[in-house]
């Protein structure tokens, strides 16, 4: 039997994470998702209310150990970057964190993550996919070192409010000056851990990267440090709820790869998924993309991505009429939904969710122009009692939530 | 300082072709080539070791559409209509002699010695390579479209007039050609004639400057080339041999107001944004230009002189992907006269498989044991070029091998022609490394990227890019690692003048 032995080659196991230990423990439910090759708790409860209530409300430790991370080092690192991504990485400060997507020479989105720069001439650079190839490409003609460390470094995820007090107690440094998108180097239970002050929740939160042979002592260690104040094993479903109502976007969810597109209106842009601000055309020199972004900023985007909120009572009222309630999902929706101005669709919904702490019903969605201004509205399709009806819907700004804490 | 609007990096026979086409319209052009001397690999050269050699070639000539247009003859250059011979060193000794003319008589009598049946096809088939070499240079000279993506504005017209050359040549020789061209020459010169002789002669000339074997799919093709370019199987001269084709070449571009620096080797091709303001110079001269037309090979150009940081990703890995893969070498042996050679190109390739074996070699990073050889005579002095001597030798390098390299090429004629070796006085060699560091060859390759299928006519230089232009706006190509190029000719030359001035 051949395909028996073939579904046993390591390749195409799940790998763990350098957590598993203590998360498998965890994992009553056995609810496991797949994230990048590793296997990842979906959510250690059946329902995710109590992981979703510790980002907002105190702190939430998940582990996002299986994210792709790449070290960059060498005389030209920092060129490497610049010409990788259209945000300006020689302004960058030592310590300073960026995040942006990266695009192919059409100006098209490959992927996207967050740089830091870990030193003068060293920096990390985490992604959702494998990037060597692309990475490897762009450093032809550079002397610089591209090595990747996703299985090297682990990495854990505190977010929420009650965060920086629970780093406080944990740190061997107190991690109260740490700015938003800054990075620092730290101790916890003696070993060196670097934290930055990053998510994917659109609240208070930090990211604390270790070394992979490490993560017990840290993960214990914290857990200690936040028994007081409600630190929470979150699985990933919680954390999908979060990131839609912070405004965040997901690949393979809320855009395609260019690399993976099957037909060119599969690609989408920065500027189509709301990262114009990461476009800096003003900066020096050659980066991938370029030309392609500074058309499309002098003659607009046809798509963006933005944010709908659905209007309660006509959700209400089609639900009413067949004798029900409204029904909201239980947790982020990762489907394709229409959406329509009139008759006409002029747009879809990527992921959508109920939003408890805003007691929404929110959606990222991709509109055409001019359908994308804040304040129109437009309707989305509901499936109510297997009939498919329309509910009257408003565009907004993204984020849905910003919390001050977040930036203080 | 300049006031050029137009700088062309290297003096080539091809850069000095667009030179002269531009400065014909009025362009304010200066080429700028690193030796001493103008003319490329038409030219010689001193090497390392001090001693000097001649041109390359043993001859040369330009397209005829070329000497008009740019009216070369004023500048001193005539073609010979001379028919020359090419001579066949048969294994039992003695050789056979071809004229490459359909009706002559000592060719076709040589021929049927060998077979009568032969003899009687060689008519057709000189016929059907002229044809097919006229088809050929129809389709050079036609800028080819920039597949995938066709734009009919500018592709569409050229294309259609290529389209009815093509269909004057009749649908039988059509489909002939194009059969022709994914053949080896082993299947190809066995489908014309049954005797051996004959056909290892002519495949000679189809691996002659490339790195393929006797059996290798598309020497069909490479065999029209050579014989385009040739005109037959034997090189044809112009009066001043090489040297009188630079002559004229350097005037025509100097009496229209152009203007060459030599000793003036470019270092970097100055780029922001994508647009090409200039050239910086190896003496740290830096000049400003708007156009910058390269004749130099295009990964030397693209990844050496603009630089992959420069260049799309996707770009720069098709530019590395080109394959340039150099495995010809060159004896310039000075004899006291009593060689006793014959006249004419001498072939050293006596059965087809002799030379699939001396191709083999390169594969397993080796020097031909019993090369293929092709030799010129000029009184005394006697050129031989020497096939395969790869760029990359596996266990040696080339500092070493140089010996070795010019014992199995002498020893090889000399097993031909035994008076060769009592007659040699001095060996002067060039190896593929002298060819990229004297010539600028990338990896000593000589037509600026291998002639194979998969790298000719719109994927020349690369699939995309079949326009002379490059992802940088300003930044043109115009070497023999364009359509149309390797050899002597002047097509991508013209090409290049002609993409450049219709803007
Ligand atoms: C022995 C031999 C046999 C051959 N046989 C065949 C054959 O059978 N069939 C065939 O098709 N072809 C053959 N060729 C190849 C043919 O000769 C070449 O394709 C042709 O000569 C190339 O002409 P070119 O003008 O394009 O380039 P080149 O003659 O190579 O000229 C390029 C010029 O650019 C200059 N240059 C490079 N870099 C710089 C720089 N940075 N700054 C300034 N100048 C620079 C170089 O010095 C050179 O002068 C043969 C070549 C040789 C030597």
């Amino acid at each position: 039997m051949p395909e028996l032995s073939t579904v046993h080659h390591p390749l195409y196991q799940l790998r763990r994470t350098p957590f598993h230990a203590r998360t498998s423990q965890l994992c009553l439910p056995h609810n496991w998702r797949r994230w990048g090759g590793c296997l990842a708790a979906g959510s250690y409860d059946l329902g995710l209310d109590r992981e979703y209530w510790a980002i907002r409300n105190h702190a939430a430790l998940i582990d996002i150990s299986p994210l792709i991370k790449y070290e960059i080092t060498g005389r030209d690192a920092a060129r490497l970057l610049h010409r990788l991504t259209p945000r300006d990485i020689h302004r960058m400060q030592v310590g300073q964190v960026y995040y942006t997507g990266w695009c192919d020479d059409d100006g098209k989105l490959l992927d996207d993550g967050t740089v830091t720069r870990i030193g003068e001439q060293s920096f990390r650079l985490t992604a959702a996919e494998p990037q060597y190839r692309w990475l490897a490409l762009n450093a032809v003609g550079m002397q610089v070192q591209v090595t990747e460390l996703t299985e090297q470094l682990a990495a854990l995820s505190l977010q929420g409010p009650k965060s920086r007090a629970i780093l406080n107690l944990a740190c061997e440094q107190p991690v109260d000056s740490l700015k938003y998108f800054r990075m620092a180097f730290n101790r916890i239970a003696g070993k060196p851990v670097s934290v930055s002050r990053t998510g994917y929740t659109g609240d208070l939160g930090y990211e604390i990267w270790m070394d992979a042979t490490d993560a017990l002592v840290i993960w214990d260690a914290l857990m200690a440090a936040g028994h007081d104040y409600g630190i929470t094993p979150t699985g990933i479903l919680a954390m999908d709820m979060a990131r839609v109502e912070a405004g965040l976007f997901m690949l393979d969810v809320d855009y395609t790869s260019a690399s993976h597109a099957w037909i060119p209106g599969q690609r989408s842009s920065p500027y189509e998924m709301g990262l114009g601000w990461t476009v800096n055309l003003d900066k020096q020199g050659y980066f991938v993309g370029r030309r392609a972004l500074e058309r499309e900023h002098r003659e607009g985007s046809s798509w963006k991505l933005v944010g709908l909120e659905i209007d309660w009572e006509g959700l209400e009222r089609e639900y009413a009429a067949v004798g029900m309630p409204p029904q909201v999902p239980a947790s982020a929706v990762r489907g394709s939904i229409p959406v329509y101005a009139g008759p006409r669709q002029v747009g879809y919904a990527s992921t959508s969710t109920w939003s408890p702490v805003l007691k929404k019903y929110i959606a990222l969605v991709h509109l055409q122009q001019p359908y994308f201004t804040p304040g129109t509205k437009v309707e989305i399709e509901v499936t109510v009692e297997h009939h498919r009806r329309k509910s009257p819907a408003t565009v907004v700004t993204l984020p849905f939530y910003d919390p001050e804490w977040k930036k203080k | 300082m300049t006031n050029a609007e137009i700088l062309i990096v290297g003096a080539g026979h091809n850069g000095l072709v667009t030179a002269a086409y531009l400065a014909q319209a009025g362009k304010k052009v200066l080429v700028l080539e690193q030796r001493a001397t103008a003319g490329g690999q038409l030219a010689g050269a001193t090497l390392a070791s001090g001693a000097t050699v001649p041109g390359l070639h043993p001859a040369g000539q330009l397209r005829p559409v070329i000497v008009k247009e740019l009216d070369l003859a004023r500048h001193g250059l005539t073609m010979s209509a001379a028919d020359a011979a090419y001579v066949s060193a048969l294994p039992d000794g003695g050789s056979l002699r071809l004229v490459s003319s359909a009706n002559d008589v000592a060719t076709i009598e040589a021929i049927r010695r060998l077979s009568p049946r032969d003899a009687g096809c060689w008519p057709e088939f000189v016929g059907f390579m002229n044809r097919a070499a006229a088809f050929l240079d129809a389709a050079y000279s036609t800028t080819m479209p920039r597949l995938p993506k066709i734009e009919l504005r500018w592709d569409g017209l050229p294309l259609a007039s290529l389209a009815l050359k093509l269909r004057r040549m009749g649908g039988k020789d059509m489909f002939r050609v194009m059969r022709s061209l994914s053949m080896s020459a082993v299947e190809f010169t066995e489908e014309w004639f049954e005797s051996e002789p004959i056909n290892a002669a002519i495949a000679g000339v189809a691996i002659h400057g490339v790195t393929l074997g006797s059996m290798s799919a598309g020497t069909g093709f490479t065999l029209i080339h050579n014989w385009l370019n040739r005109g037959g199987l034997a090189h044809r001269t112009t009066t001043g041999g090489p040297q009188g084709l630079t002559d004229a070449l350097v005037k025509a571009v100097l009496t229209n107001g152009g203007e060459i620096r030599t000793g003036a080797g470019v270092a970097q091709i100055l780029v922001e944004h994508q647009r090409v303001l200039g050239v910086r110079l190896e003496s740290g001269e830096e000049l400003k230009a708007s156009t910058v037309v390269s004749s130099a090979d295009p990964r030397r150009t693209l990844l050496g002189l603009v630089g992959a940081p420069e260049l799309p990703p996707e770009f720069v890995w098709q530019t590395q992907s080109i394959r340039m893969r150099g495995s010809v070498a060159k004896l310039f042996v000075q004899t006291d006269g009593r060689h006793r050679l014959p006249e004419g190109t001498v072939a050293i390739a006596p059965t087809l498989k002799y030379l699939e074996r001396a191709y083999d070699s390169t594969k397993y990073g080796e020097m031909s044991q019993d090369p293929y050889l092709e030799v010129t005579t000029s009184g005394a002095d006697v050129m031989v070029h020497v096939q395969f001597a790869t760029y990359a030798l596996r266990n040696a390098d080339w500092g070493s091998m140089r010996p070795e390299l010019e014992k199995r090429a002498i020893d090889t004629l000399a097993l031909h022609f035994p008076a060769f070796k009592g007659s040699v006085q001095s060996v002067q060699s060039i190896t593929p490394v002298d060819l990229e560091q004297t010539w600028g060859l990338t990896e000593g390759d000589l037509n600026h990227g291998q002639l194979i299928l998969d790298q000719i006519f719109f994927m020349r230089p690369l699939p995309g890019w079949s326009n002379h232009r490059t992802p940088i706006d300003g930044l043109y190509l115009c070497g023999s690692g364009l359509h149309g190029g390797g050899g002597i000719s002047g097509t991508p030359g013209r090409n290049a003048a002609r993409a450049l001035l219709r803007g």
